[in-house]
């Protein structure tokens, strides 16, 4: 259980998010919509540890997340989510490798044999299999997609977000991720959140979707307010409005 | 800033270089003459030769104009020369032999302005005698005056450049560079060879008054120049002696003719007269004349030319070192008769001397 | 057809990059010639056979002095002192850039030290330099990583700093701390931009050390230069300018196919000079 109390973040004194409170269980699909400039992406970032929010706090079965990136959190991005020095073996091999071994970043014996074995399954199950020894530039836009998830799933992360992950993808291409994503989700059992500005994306692929606006406008000031959950939605169209002290009914709906 | 520095880029030489495609001076009458000289001792009055106007005076008399140019990196002046960008400038004997002679470039001694009698010299580190020289490092300026004065001192001792290992070191380092400990001998010259034999624990161990007459400062002239203009000539000699005159005296005049030119140098009056007295100033033309006649002048280029070849400076492609002729008063010569490319010529200074100009 | 809209064909192409080669040598033939015309020993500009002969003589012919081929005992002097200076530079720059561009904290204290390091220009510092390291071999590869290391470190910092900031995040989920993240994410993604730092800095670090040999040496390429300069033997000189724009064409291309051997992921997106 995720749990998010009285969370702000400002830049400077300028809000982006102000009042945000939820709780999110274990497994659901979050999507995350809004207009542009919505502070979606930096919901992201808070929930990632990329950044720290300015007030509030971000639990985790009621331990604070640390304000740094962390295991139990994993991420893929619009793009630069591979490292493009290193195959598609290699680029899932390598939270192993750094779990392995602290001075020189490899892992050697068992630990290895066990991570290949771990690796060409996550290979095979998204179909890279062909491409294993391929470096990322050589690889399709969806296929470098896949394997970012791919290198995300690695750690096992107990969360798995994704930042606009499909939106510089062919409409085919989209659609052959949704099923991808949907099947390595039931199967993994994580809680994913994913931020995407296409609507219909989020409806068809989350158990819950989080809408971001600005509720409260200053003519005169047109920074004085931050973002916050307009709307907090099940797939099923039941809206949770103030969802402050309730559980998701629908968290479990995949 | 001083007579043999060469510390100078060459991308700028290069680009010089390839524009300079005019053929070397023209062998035509004309009017306009340019000479060019670098700071040193010695070559101070030329400086003042065009800043009091005597050489407008004694240009205007032969109804010529002669502009004096200063040059600040005294190889580049001689460089210019060669290429025929200058019809005269102030050199040393053996650097007229190697660049424009060795170049082709047919050059006459027109003024023989001295001698360097202390201005070069040897300096070691807590060693007082020449002979202590043996296996060590000497730093100077590879191939130049230094480098003639480190060898003739070596052959009075029996000692050759074998028995020490010379490099090669920029002038404008030449102080820093003994102020470091590795650093043991150097040979230079002045201001910088009383600068570092000022040092402690520096000692002298040798210098030009040694080997009197061999490092002459002369003003060189284009022969060809020479023989089609004898006006240009006579221009500057008169010009040169006047001011000889009027240095030489300690009077009033004289002394702040010298005030002048020891503040273009960048010292004083008392500064620039003791680099004076190490310098064997011809003040009267009959003193240079009679030097130039002195058959110990072929013997002095005989040393010089044997180093030059030695050296290979004399141009690798010298198949000997009677390559370069060199032509003295008398009819007396060095070297190929048919290629004669440097002379010394005193009938100018005569004419200065005998005053009939 | 617009000029920007006109393109050349591959003959063609080295034809164009020919002509400004034409014409210098067609210029300096000519001009050679005249001077030579009047002056058969003229220095300033010697004929292509006179020069060809030197260098011939230098390449082949034991100097009358030293007894040593002096161009090959040149060029080793020569690359030897460049090896190690851009060697050194190389490795400060690695050992300095990577923090400076990955750590807040050292960027913080070593940034503007750094570049205002590299505003000095080297030269000015020369004797200080020779009572720190002396005259020897030390002061010219000193001069020449006083010249270098600055800019590498800085060309090496700033592609620290312009990775992507994705890449260093997704480390840190995959459980990396500081170091792996220098040794697995950031150092492999720097080699190729230390080789273009290397191939930028060989610029300045040719310049330093053709400036360090004229200062104090005993062999060397800008040595040789600077020492027959005092007798004008451009038919020695411009040989060895030659000499050098050819070593230092080659050493370029050498680390630029070096770097398409051995970091083959930098050079997919094609391209790269």
């Amino acid at each position: 259980m995720l749990t998010i109390r009285n969370l702000e973040k400002d830049y400077g004194g300028v809000p982006v998010l102000e009042r945000i409170s939820l709780d999110i269980k274990e497994g659901c699909f979050c999507g995350i919509v809004g207009p542009s400039g919505c502070g979606k992406s930096t919901f992201l970032r808070i929930l990632l540890g990329q950044e720290a929010p300015s007030r509030g706090e971000l639990l985790l079965d009621g331990v604070p997340l640390p304000n740094e990136p962390s295991t139990e959190r994993g991420i893929v991005f619009q793009r630069y989510s591979v490292f493009p020095h290193l195959t598609a073996r290699e680029n899932l091999l390598l939270a192993h490798d750094f779990e392995g071994s602290p001075f020189l970043g490899r892992a050697f014996g068992t630990r290895r044999r066990e991570a290949e074995r771990m690796a060409d399954q996550l290979l095979d199950r998204t179909g890279l299999d062909p491409a294993r020894d391929r470096y990322p530039a050589q690889l399709s836009g969806g296929m470098q997609q896949r394997l970012a998830i791919a290198q995300a799933l690695m750690k096992r992360p107990r969360m798995l977000l994704l930042d606009e992950p499909f939106g510089a993808l062919d409409p085919g291409v989209r659609l052959e991720m949704h099923d991808l994503l949907l099947e390595l989700w039931r199967e993994h059992g994580m809680t994913v959140f994913m931020v995407t500005h296409d609507i219909s994306e989020a409806f068809k692929l989350s158990t819950r979707v989080l809408t971001f606006d600005k509720v409260r406008t200053d003519p005169q000031f047109p920074d004085a307010y931050g973002a916050t959950v307009t709307y907090d939605l099940s797939v099923d169209g039941t809206a949770f409005p103030d969802n402050i002290e309730k559980d998701d009914p629908n968290a479990e709906a995949g | 800033m001083f007579r043999k520095s060469l510390l100078k880029f060459l991308p700028a030489a290069f680009a010089a270089t390839l524009l300079l495609s005019a053929p070397a001076a023209e062998a035509a009458p004309k009017k306009d003459f340019k000479v060019c000289w670098s700071i040193y001792v010695g070559w101070m009055p030329w400086g003042e030769i065009q800043n009091s106007g005597l050489m407008k005076k004694w240009a205007d008399k032969y109804g010529i104009n002669v502009d004096i140019v200063q040059i600040n990196d005294y190889i580049e002046s001689i460089n210019q020369y060669t290429a025929g960008e200058f019809d005269g400038c102030s050199m040393t004997n053996m650097d007229a032999l190697s660049i424009p002679s060795g170049g082709g470039v047919d050059t006459t001694a027109l003024i023989i302005g001295d001698y360097s009698n202390g201005n070069d010299g040897i300096v070691l580190k807590g060693a007082k005698a020449l002979a202590d020289i043996k296996g060590q490092t000497v730093n100077l300026v590879e191939l130049s005056v230094s480098h003639y004065l480190l060898v003739r001192g070596l052959d009075g001792i029996g000692l050759s450049e074998k028995d020490i290992t010379v490099v090669n070191t920029s002038d404008a380092d030449m102080v820093a560079a003994y102020s470091t400990p590795d650093v043991t001998a150097v040979v230079t010259w002045n201001p910088l060879l009383s600068e570092i034999a000022g040092m402690p624990e520096s000692y002298k161990v040798f210098d030009s008054s040694q080997t009197p007459g061999e490092i002459i400062d002369i003003m060189m002239v284009n022969t060809e120049v020479l023989k089609d203009n004898p006006d240009f000539g006579k221009a500057l000699v008169g010009a040169w002696y006047e001011m000889m005159a009027i240095m030489s005296k300690s009077d009033s005049a004289g002394m702040d003719m010298r005030t002048a030119m020891a503040k273009a140098s960048g010292t004083n009056l008392a500064g620039y007269d003791s680099q004076l007295a190490s310098t064997a100033m011809f003040y009267t033309p009959a003193e240079a004349v009679a030097f130039t006649k002195d058959p110990k002048l072929i013997t002095t280029m005989e040393f010089v030319r044997q180093f030059l070849f030695e050296k290979g400076i004399l141009g690798e492609g010298a198949p000997s070192v009677d390559f370069v002729g060199i032509e003295f008063p008398g009819g007396k010569t060095l070297g190929d008769t048919a290629n004669i490319k440097l002379r010394f010529d005193p009938a100018y200074m005569e004419m200065a001397a005998a005053g009939k100009l | 057809m617009r000029l920007i809209n006109q393109k050349v064909s591959r003959p063609a192409g080295f034809l164009l990059a020919a002509i400004p080669f034409a014409i210098v040598i067609i210029a300096y033939v000519s001009a050679s010639g005249a001077r030579l015309a009047v002056n058969p020993s003229d220095k300033l500009l010697p004929s292509f056979a006179s020069m060809a002969e030197a260098f011939w003589r230098m390449a082949t012919q034991p100097d009358r002095r030293s007894g040593s081929l002096l161009l090959w005992a040149d060029t080793a002097a020569s690359l030897a002192r460049l090896a190690l200076g851009i060697g050194i530079s190389a490795l400060l720059a690695l050992l300095l850039g990577v923090p400076i561009g990955l750590i807040p904290k050292i960027r913080g204290l070593l940034n503007a030290f750094i570049a205002t390091f590299s505003l000095i220009p080297p030269i000015t510092v020369l004797p200080i330099l020779f009572i720190a390291v002396g005259l020897g071999e030390a002061s010219k590869i000193a001069l020449i990583i006083i010249g270098t290391a600055p800019v590498m470190t800085r060309a090496i910092a700033l592609a620290v700093s312009e990775l992507p900031v994705e890449l260093l995040v997704k480390a840190q989920t995959l459980g990396a701390s500081t170091w792996q993240i220098i040794l697995r994410v950031v150092l492999p993604q720097i080699w190729p931009k230390l080789v273009v730092a290397i191939r930028l800095g060989l610029v300045p670090a040719w310049i330093f050390l053709i400036s360090a040999e004229a200062i104090a040496s005993t062999e060397g390429l800008g040595y040789r230069i600077f020492l027959v300069r005092r007798y004008l033997a451009m038919d020695v000189i411009l040989p060895y300018v030659a000499w050098i724009t050819l070593i230092a064409f080659l050493l370029d291309r050498a680390l630029m196919l070096s770097s398409r051997r051995f970091f083959r992921w930098a050079h997919l997106g094609g391209g790269g000079l």
